[in-house]
This record gives structure tokens, sequence and C-alpha cells, in this order.
């Protein structure tokens, strides 16, 4: 089969891709770094180099669709060599227009001011006694009883209670949003075309944030809302409390899936690549390795968008704008011209592994990376500490080299939908 | 326009406006110069912004907080100027200000 012959499959839509996003991108491949797609309107983008530099160059490309994706034509027709002004315009248009990770320039700069003190090592320094405890108590829980299933039973709790305890969301309200959460249909349903990102957990949690952030406003304490609370912008002006009700819902919200998935696709490699688990038993310091690796190799996001808001160029290509793209972080982290051969092979310490794009790249890297690192890490020496060995059930998944597994629905995750464990003491 | 020089790793040095309120790890990666990695995109938490400041600007700068102090001590490149441009918040009285990227740490 050639590139010119084969069916274009839908990124979008199609299950096959969904199960396999790499294949897809490995049949693009030969199209080229930076291609049309045939079933929408947008250029794919695959190669890592033109993933960076896109990322790179939040002048010609604007975050708006970030969320909502390429898949779906632009609200208004573009006019001229710069619609930034359009795009602006056409904000309430976008799923997620309101949040931090759509927002471009000055406003970006100034919200973002605000996160880049949430996550910063020393603040989770203080937060590792609550991770290991409590990932120790689930841990403990889980080998009681023989095994779990890891993504549900435990990596999402998990998940929401650690962000939940940085964040100082009071203990009462936890387990409500993390039902409300549940509840929720995945960000970017293939299950669900029209409208495949809903944000009604989000609106939900959003009269709670507000509830607290006007208490910290009043009490200011020590925990990140109050922090977020009595911040200014980097020009001194204070933020909106709205503003900072969704920042603070995002920030609460965007880590839930992706951190619970890592967990996830961490798990499946440790077990599945021959000899690693004993390797990390063996050595615990190559733990922070392996994290880079899966989330080159199996990410939790794959892809995130862009729309070009000038005339530009990715690479030599001209981009004109309007144009929108899917930039591929999944694809890019498997590309062989970064990578070399070896691309979609694991390989621990895997030289420059630390520039993966996994958590994208430029003004918009995810801001939670460093917490995912830390909580993902924490609960893995959990799992070390406390088992001799960790297997993953053949009942469920099928045998070593013939498993099968459900991935979330979702052309945004890439993540296992459960991964069911046998745990010994 | 106030600007700020930057000396990438080759020794060329581009001239920068200064946007208020942007760091300079936003502006050096906003005008395209690549061999500032800045993967963590400002959370001081990877020590790949590493720069050198001139000597005699250091001082109109925002003082080092513990956390930069400690990524910066695992960098074999460390030298009494080191900053880590993602903690450095321009305002147009940094104009002149130089600054030249720091060896990458493998």
């Amino acid at each position: 089969m050639t590139a010119q012959t084969f069916k274009e499959r839908d990124y979008f839509t199609d299950p096959t891709v969904l199960l396999d996003p790499y294949g897809y991108f490995e049949e693009m491949r030969p199209r080229g770094p930076v291609c049309q797609l045939e079933t929408h309107d947008c250029l794919l983008i695959s190669g890592f180099e033109e993933c960076v530099e896109v990322l790179r160059n939040p002048a010609d490309f604007s975050s708006l669709n970030s969320l909502a994706s390429s898949a779906f034509p632009l609200p208004f027709k573009p006019e001229g060599s710069d619609i930034s002004e359009q795009i602006e315009a056409h904000r309430d248009k976008y799923v997620g227009g309101d949040l931090v990770v759509t927002f471009d320039d000055a406003h970006h700069t100034n919200v973002r001011s605000l996160m880049s003190r949430m996550f910063t090592p020393s603040r989770l320094k203080a937060n590792e006694v609550f991770m290991r405890d409590y990932a120790g108590e689930l841990v403990r829980a889980a080998v009681a009883g023989g095994g779990c299933e890891l993504v549900n039973q435990i990596a999402t709790p998990y998940v929401t209670m650690v962000v939940a305890d940085l964040l100082g969301v009071p203990a009462e309200d936890r387990t409500r949003f993390e039902e409300k959460i549940a509840a929720g249909q995945t960000v970017g349903s293939i299950e669900n075309p029209d409208a495949p990102t809903d944000m009604s957990a989000v609106e939900f949690m959003g009269a709670y944030f507000y509830g607290y952030l006007e208490e910290r406003m009043a009490n200011p304490g020590t925990d990140l809302l109050s922090e977020l609370a009595t911040l200014p912008y980097p020009d001194g002006t204070k933020p909106d409390i709205l503003e900072l009700v969704g920042l603070a819902v995002f920030m609460f919200a965007a880590g839930q899936d992706t951190s619970a998935k890592l967990l996830g696709n961490s798990m499946r490699y440790i077990v599945d690549v021959p000899g690693l688990q004993q390797q990390l038993r063996d050595d615990r310091t190559l733990i922070p390795w392996l994290l880079e690796e899966v989330l080159r190799l199996e990410g939790s996001s794959k892809a995130t968008h862009r729309i070009a808001r000038r005339d530009t160029k990715i690479g030599d290509r001209p981009v004109p704008a309007g144009t929108q793209v899917i930039v591929a972080l999944a694809a890019a982290n498997r590309d062989p011209r970064r990578w070399g051969d070896d691309a979609n092979e694991f390989k621990l310490k895997r030289p420059g592994i630390k520039q993966h794009i996994a958590f994208g790249r430029g003004s918009h890297t995810c801001a939670g990376a460093p917490l995912a690192r830390a909580e993902v890490t924490a609960i893995l020496n959990q799992f070390f500490d406390q088992t001799s060995d960790i297997r993953i059930s053949a009942e469920k998944h099928g045998k070593p080299g013939a498993r099968h597994y459900k991935f979330e629905p979702s052309f945004i995750i890439r993540g296992l939908e459960n991964l069911y464990l046998e745990l010994t003491p | 326009m106030p600007h700020v020089h930057v000396t990438d790793r080759s020794g060329e040095e581009s001239a920068i406006d200064i946007r208020p309120g942007t760091t300079l790890m936003q502006a050096i990666t906003d005008a395209g110069i690549a061999d500032l990695l800045a993967l963590c995109g400002g959370q001081c938490s990877c020590a790949t912004c590493h720069v050198y400041i001139q000597d005699d600007a250091l001082a109109e700068l925002s003082p080092m907080e513990q956390d930069e102090d400690d990524l910066l001590a695992c960098s074999s490149y460390r030298k009494a100027n080191s900053r880590l441009a993602c903690q450095l918040r321009l305002r147009d009285d940094h104009d002149g200000l130089r600054a030249s990227i720091a060896p990458e740490d493998l």
C-alpha cells in the first residue's frame, strides 16, 4: 500500500485510530511532517521539529481551538493576512474559550503568571507527605485484596485527592467533585462527535470554587487557593474573582484524567516490558527515567490544536491565516527523524529524553507536569514498597504478548479505561 | 521600545523588545531563539532556561528564591551571575540588560 492509495482514516472518529493512534500516525508520516488531511480541513503536524516550531510560535498561532480541536470549521470567514481580532471576537463560540489553555497574548501571560507559582518544587515537597500517606493507604488496601483495578479504583481518587489537598479544597467537597468528574464524558469524546467536550463538571465545580476564593480573600490562609486569591498580576493589578474561579477549576480538573492515565500507562510498561519491574525495584532512581520514556511513548495527551492567526510558515511551508493545525504530540514523540529508528521502542535512559513534548512546549507547556511526575513517582514507590510482584490480570487483559486493552474513547486523551492488576505482598 | 540583548550559544547577539510583565524566558523563546529549551514552561522546575546576566545588572533583578537556587545548584555550569530566565520578569527599566544562554546540562 502506498501513501497515495490507502483510504485516510478519520483521526477524530475512527475507533481503530483510538485503539492504535501510533499506527495511524505512521500511516500519515510518509505524507510529510506537515500534511493536509482529506477528512477535515486542517493540517496534521507529525514531525517533532515542526510541532515544537508551532508550539513556540504563539505570535502566529492562537490556542483558542486547543480544546475544541481542529475538527470543526472556523465559526467565521477569515479575512486578510491577520485574523487575530476575528478570533478574539468569536472566543465565546469555543468550548473552553474562557479557560487559560485557550488564552493568547497578554491575557495568557497574566493568568499564566499566577499558575507559575502553584506547582514549584517547594510546594510539591510540602505535599509529599500527603501523597505518600494517601498512596500508601490505597495500595495497602489493594494488596490486602490481592489485586485491584488500577485506573478507577486507585489512580482517579488518588490524583483527585492530591490536587484537592494541594489547593485546599475542603474534604467534604472532594468526593462530590470526584463523582461529578467520573460521571462526565471524557474530553474530546469520539462517541459524541457533535459535542466532544462537555464542560458541565467544570461549571458544577465553579460555584464551589467561587465560595472558597471569596472566603480566602476575606481570610487568607497558607493553602494554594489563598495564594491565588491574593496574588496580583505582573503589572500589579488584581485579577477578577471570576478569572480566578476559572483558573482554579481548570487546575483542579485538568490534571485528573491525564495524571490518572499516566499511572495506568506507566504500570502497563512496568509489567509488560521484560525485566523492567525488577530493574526498577532494584534501583528506584530509575523511576523518573521510566516516566519520561512512558510520557514519550504513551503520553496522556495525543494532540493539541492551534489556529494560524497570521499568514505564516511551518518550516518552508506557507500557512495562511485561518488554517487549523493538529499538533500531534504523540506523533512527534515517535518521529524517527528526532528519536532514531528505534523511536517506537521502550528504552530506559534514552539520550535527550527530557525533550519529549508530552506536556507540550512553549508558553502553554502543561503547568501541572511537575505535579504529575511527583504524584505518579510517589504511588509507584508505594507499589514497589508493598509488593514483591505486580502482574497484569491475564483473565481480564490476555497473556503477555497478546494483551487486549480498552482505551478512553477520546481524540485528546491516551489512556487505559481500566487496568486489572494482581498484587503479591 | 526598551530591549534586552541576548547572546545565544553560538555567540550571536539579538536585541529583543521588552513587553513588560513577560519573563526573560518568554521574551527569548518568543524571539525564536531555539537554544533556550525552557522545558517546564516557566514553573521553576527544570533549569533549562539557565542564563548568565551581565554582572552590573544583577542587582536590578528580583532576588533569587530557594527553588531557583536549588535547581541552579544541580547545573555543572553555574556561575555567580547565573539565573533562571523564567524567574526574571521584565520591566521597562531593564532596557539594555545583557544576558547569555548558559551551556546545556546533559
